[in-house]
């Protein structure tokens, strides 16, 4: 019984310190004026004000969208395009399959800054600088994600594909009737990863967004950073930059934290 | 001819990954190489210079200090996690009341940017001025990385723990093993892949380390931050030396193939 009281108090003070940085944020956001809560003394009253402040502004409502778009066109391009791959590297057989799936894996392996400048030379060629195309496009091949749903195809039962076989269902048939309702669980799971990751991604927007118009948040709040913001202002910037995670962390997190024990799996 | 039908679809399925990673992975990896070795800037003319760039950065002391900030980071950031994720883990196995509360609190900050996380633990650092000071600057980074991502290493660790059978952990118990000995001879053998697969995937993490320098330091002070993923940007995008920043993008893409080849080995043999 000690023990467990132990463990409980030294458990419960390394959580508030892992949330402890995200109550200063909300504090010192929804803190009155430029009342100076910071590091942390606690306000009188809570407001709205700074947020919808940081949020009236033209540029930060236009990197909230540009996040949105950038988040979800990636999410659903890469949803379909790794579960086509998937399904075909774990249902069929075809020669070279294996060769072909090990050198698309070796290039997880790959430091994206060794990729960096080349990768914009090619944004450049194909006439995408500064357009949603440049940004979006070349973060879209995810292998990780083809590995995953690879796995999980691999696991179903071979009776339910024999039988689909036997009914003459070709492979879109049987990838829409068979494979994208079996693997809902993971897809899922897989879409929050891709958004977060899209959400959060910093280098690749930072390098190819050369206007403001096509900065997204994290850009967005670092050049607030380096900028002359008041506390307030740039706490409020980070609660909008990091709510939608952590919302959608809140909600799912069961789902997800189950997933990432299961498969070891990550960028 | 149903063969050939069949193949066509095959290569149907697999057209948008197989375009997407030809256009985006391994054309840049090559003209990562190729880049390299030309003195190409953004908008004016380029030639071929060999080895040139390679040169240059093998005789610039800033480059080569960057290599060792680089290493050094790796050095605070990896073990710490390792620890700190370790730590976590076992106590929240040990727990026997809401371990779903701590496991979602321990783990969010991996789900916020890590440009976030440097926003915020800017602020808290400042009181402190570790970011002003050469000696200390890599360790606040270092906690700074460590703080958003353990959550991940723990949740890896978790499950690893929840693997070893109870009969096992029982047994020792039976036989007299104290709390450490259970820990040293029998959790920590059955999690010796977990443990591997955390260090491999933070070294590489760490490696290649940017956006809190970014963000926090700006390489500073005194360069005392200037890593080798900040130098490839440096080169980059404030002397738009295309060639060099390619070159430094390959140098760093050697170091985390040479490590993580390094740690294969390492954990291979040692049982």
């Amino acid at each position: 019984m000690r023990r467990h009281i132990w463990s409980t108090a030294v458990l419960s003070l390394v959580s508030l310190a892992a949330i402890g940085p995200f109550v200063v944020m909300l504090v010192v956001a929804l803190s009155p004026g430029d009342a100076p809560t910071f590091p942390l003394r606690l306000p009188t009253s809570l407001t709205l004000d700074n947020i919808i402040r940081v949020l009236s502004t033209d540029s930060f409502l236009r990197w909230t969208v540009n996040t949105v778009v950038y988040s979800a066109v990636s999410v659903a391009a890469v949803l379909v395009s790794a579960s086509m791959a998937a399904y075909v590297f774990a249902r069929k057989r075809f020669a070279g399959r294996d060769v072909l799936l090990w050198s698309l894996l070796s290039t997880m392996m790959v430091p994206f800054h060794a990729m960096l400048m080349p990768s914009l030379v090619v944004v450049s060629l194909l006439g995408w600088s500064d357009t949603y195309w440049g940004l979006i496009v070349p973060t879209l091949a995810n292998m990780q994600a083809v590995l995953l749903l690879r796995q999980f195809i691999r696991a179903l039962p071979d009776e339910v594909f024999d039988a689909a076989r036997i009914d003459g269902a070709g492979d879109w048939r049987v990838y829409r009737s068979i494979v994208l309702p079996l693997c809902r669980p993971v897809l899922a799971t897989l879409a929050v990863f891709v958004f977060l990751w899209h959400w959060n991604d910093f280098l690749w927007p930072l390098v190819v967004a050369r206007s403001d118009e096509m900065r997204t948040l994290t850009v967005g709040l670092s050049s607030l950073e380096q900028g002359q913001s008041t506390v307030a202002d740039l706490m409020s910037a980070a609660t909008v930059c990091g709510l939608p995670c952590l919302l959608v962390f809140v909600v799912l997190q069961r789902n997800l934290t189950g997933t990432i024990g299961l498969t070891r799996w990550g960028r | 001819m149903p063969r050939l039908r069949s193949s066509m679809t095959t290569l149907a399925f697999l057209l948008p990954v197989l375009a997407l990673s030809a256009a985006f992975r391994f054309l840049p990896m090559l003209g990562a190489v190729g880049l390299s070795m030309t003195d190409y800037h953004p908008g004016g003319d380029w030639r071929f210079v060999g080895a040139e760039n390679y040169q240059s950065l093998a005789q610039d002391e800033i480059f080569l200090a960057s290599l060792r900030t680089t290493l050094g980071y790796a050095a605070l950031h990896v073990p710490l996690t390792v620890v700190v994720a370790l730590g976590s883990a076992l106590l929240l196995h040990a727990v026997p009341w809401g371990r779903g509360l701590f496991r979602a609190a321990l783990f969010a900050p991996y789900a916020t940017s890590l440009v976030l996380s440097a926003v915020i633990w800017r602020r808290v650092l400042e009181p402190t001025g570790f970011l002003e000071r050469p000696s200390t600057v890599l360790a606040a980074l270092a906690v700074v990385g460590v703080w958003r991502g353990f959550g991940y290493a723990m949740l890896i660790l978790f499950a690893g723990i929840r693997n070893v059978p109870a009969d096992c952990l029982e047994a020792a118990t039976v036989d007299g093993a104290s709390a450490w000995q259970r820990f040293r001879h029998v959790l920590l053998p059955a999690l010796r892949p977990a443990l591997f697969f955390v260090v491999v995937v933070e070294t590489v993490a760490a490696l290649q380390i940017f956006d809190t320098v970014y963000v926090m330091t700006g390489g500073g002070p005194v360069r005392a931050s200037y890593t080798l993923a900040y130098a490839v940007y440096d080169y980059g995008f404030r002397y738009f030396d295309f060639g060099r920043a390619a070159a430094a993008g390959v140098v760093l893409w050697a170091i985390v193939l040479l490590v993580s080849l390094g740690q294969r080995r390492a954990f291979d043999r040692n049982p």
